[in-house]
């Protein structure tokens, strides 16, 4: 009863919308005042340099994949293990990685110096490169996305008008399991080639290792589904309206607090192997350079250990704590923060401990230093608001509620 | 009482020659795989185990391998290279292909050290660039294509060197090493894609059409060679036994920096009589 009101309401007769669509168009104009002066300047306007040439939206990339990795997760889940309680969410988190994949997209188009090129990794294959193949997957996987993601666009009123796009759609819906499948294994490949992208760069020892693309994979795995929860929870708590029960939803984030300890465990070994045990001479005077210099030591055990793994960790798996939908939202917030900041991490740390290649023993590199600029924190504002645009649209007219409700 | 435990075997005989066929396949694959010429490992490890110096790829048939050689004693630090070398490539000023930097022995003794782009012949650049704008040439230039590089950065990310840098902006900026150390002979590149210096291509390819020798010739030679003055850079081909570069290495201890990469780079230095 009170969806069918709630559908029926006006944009107008709802001030508190009006304002998130306000504060939501702010965001917008501010992205795409940005994204014009980038494109019109270039990318001098950025605080990125030839010493740090990748920041903050990279960050933005890389995260914003790794948050969609919902979608794959509970497709998987769904349609390959067969665990039909979980399908209510399935359309949310195939939505929220639609919306986290083409941010990438959005972002990785300012960030290439030649956005008038982009489509030239489609064309001129070099198949030894991680980027090209990264670039590959993520193409294959938004199409891959989106057929998954059609019947539910076309269950819409609008829709009414053309029956036979709903039956087609219908008719690739049947087809869930085998893009189930090719879903988990781009998703598999470029989730983890990702943190290939650091971990075979032999140049930095601080990159180079093979644990890179399987953290960064196992960090995917259990923040998106977790963000998909808390997204299905606020959305309750706004619209009254449920997208699954919250036994699924407590489900689903008992086992991304299961992936988070798996995360933690590969993590800590990580850094055990490659400091205590290891002694890198390379890596331990990286490290070293990044603690006197840089707030590192802070934001690896406080946000990324403390914060982003073992705090959500507690909060999903403990009994008396994931009894609660508030507790579940400040653990996947906080293990969102988490994987962002760890993305940032891993980009400007290992480009701040400069290259070693000269001969003798005077010369050295400066540290990279690198904060971002305006227009780059504007670029991320505007992909915040598209973001939430998307989401919002999504919530108030596609169909991705649990049916009877 | 501890319980017996029934184990039952059932095979039937499709199992048993499942098993068998399973085996015999696994033996035939096994040294396929690993020594075979569809092994992945082949081509490593015949790369490893050569002792030689210059790196021999076998799929590619060679008729030139131009390299540098620069003797680190005889340097000097007077920049006439990078000047030459800002001037004829156009280069911007504060990113310079070719740096001279100020070093120091173990022992303390100050040298000068110079480095261009190194020319891997395994490049980290050329591996990790997703369109192919960058690639080894067949005589062993690092070459890169302007008209499709995309502007990532993963190359100038992954080169050991810091060999490579971006055009951030238009260049409008006027080049103060032009005309007295040279006049540009190539473009300036567009905003958004990487550059790093190209060993003076242009010299290279123009002078074999002209029946000359790079490294011997002057119009067919690096800039930076030429206007050395006290001759600490020598260029040409090490696949000619005969030229100067051939006969340096062959009579001299030689370093190349960060060997160990394996990047097999084209530069080899001639290391301070005292040592590093």
């Amino acid at each position: 009863m009170t969806s069918i009101a709630f559908d029926r309401k006006s944009f107008s007769s709802n001030p508190g919308l009006l304002a998130w669509f306000g504060f939501i168009g702010i965001l917008l104009v501010i992205g795409v005042l940005s994204a014009i002066i980038v494109f019109s300047r270039g990318l001098i306007v950025t605080n990125m340099t030839d010493v740090v040439p990748w920041g903050l939206w990279i960050t933005i990339d890389l995260s914003s994949i790794a948050l969609g990795a919902g979608a794959f997760t509970l497709s998987a889940i769904v349609y390959i293990f067969g665990l039909k309680q979980f399908q209510p969410i399935v359309r949310l988190a195939v939505f929220i990685g639609f919306i986290g994949y083409t941010a990438a997209l959005l972002t990785l188009i300012l960030d290439i110096g030649r956005p008038d090129r982009f489509w030239h990794p489609w064309v001129y294959w070099n198949v030894h490169s991680v980027l090209w193949e990264i670039t590959w997957c993520i193409t294959i996987y938004l199409t891959i996305l989106l057929a998954e993601f059609l019947p539910v666009i076309t269950e819409t009123k609008f829709f009414d008008r053309w029956p036979w796009v709903r039956k087609v759609a219908h008719r690739i819906h049947d087809f869930a399991p085998a893009l189930a499948v090719a879903g988990l294994g781009i998703s598999l490949l470029h989730q983890s080639s990702l943190g290939a992208t650091y971990g075979i760069v032999k140049s930095r020892p601080i990159w180079f290792k093979p644990s890179m693309p399987i953290m960064f994979i196992l960090s995917a795995i259990a923040t998106g589904p977790a963000l998909a929860v808390a997204v299905a929870i606020i959305v309750e708590w706004i619209t009254g309206k449920k997208v699954a029960e919250f036994k699924v939803l407590q489900m689903i984030a008992r086992s991304s607090g299961l992936a988070l300890l798996a995360y933690g465990y590969i993590k800590l070994w990580d850094l055990a192997a490659t400091t205590y045990y290891g002694q890198t001479p390379n890596v331990d005077q990286a490290l070293h350079l990044l603690r006197l210099q840089t707030p590192y030591n802070f934001s690896f055990w406080v946000i990324e250990i403390i914060l982003g793994i073992f705090l959500p960790a507690i909060l999903f798996l403990v009994p008396r704590y994931n009894k609660k939908p508030l507790n579940l939202v400040i653990g996947a917030g906080f293990a969102v923060l988490g994987v962002i900041v760890n993305r940032w991490n891993v980009t400007v740390s290992g480009l701040f401990v400069p290259l070693s290649y000269s001969p003798g023993t005077l010369y050295q590199l400066e540290p990279g230093r690198y904060f971002p600029s305006l227009v780059e924190w504007g670029i991320a504002l505007g992909i915040i608001g598209y973001a939430l645009l998307m989401l919002t649209l999504g919530v108030r007219y596609l169909p991705i509620f649990a049916k009877g409700e | 009482m501890p319980k017996k435990t029934k184990i039952e075997v059932n095979l039937t005989r499709r199992d048993v020659l499942t098993v068998a066929a399973a085996a015999v396949g696994s033996a035939v694959v096994a040294p396929l795989l690993t020594t075979g010429p569809l092994s992945p490992f082949g081509a490593l490890k015949q790369g490893q185990l050569s002792a030689s110096t210059e790196p021999e790829h076998e799929n590619i048939s060679r008729t030139h391998h131009w390299i540098m050689v620069i003797d680190l004693d005889k340097c000097i630090g007077c920049e006439y290279c990078l000047r030459s070398c800002c001037a004829v490539n156009d280069v911007a000023e504060d990113k310079p292909w070719n740096i001279v930097v100020e070093e120091r022995t173990s022992a303390g003794t100050t040298f000068y050290f110079s480095r261009p782009c190194l020319h891997c012949q395994d490049a980290p650049c050329v591996e990790v660039c997703p369109v192919k704008a960058t690639y080894v040439r067949e005589d062993g230039l690092v070459m890169m294509d302007y008209d499709r590089c995309i502007g990532c950065r993963y190359c100038e990310i992954a080169c050991p060197y810091d060999a490579r840098k971006f055009n951030w902006e238009k260049r409008n900026d006027e080049n103060p090493y032009v005309p007295t150390w040279g006049i540009p002979e190539v473009e300036r590149r567009p905003r958004g894609v990487v550059e790093k210096c190209t060993f003076c291509v242009h010299r290279i390819d123009q002078g074999i059409r002209l029946g000359l020798e790079p490294g011997v010739d002057l119009d067919a030679t690096p800039a930076c060679v030429n206007i050395c003055p006290v001759g600490a850079r020598s260029f040409g081909d090490v696949l000619n036994p005969d030229s100067q570069v051939s006969q340096l290495i062959a009579n001299n201890p030689t370093i190349r920096l960060r060997d160990e990469l394996g990047t097999e780079s084209s530069v080899y230095y001639l290391p301070p009589k005292e040592g590093l």
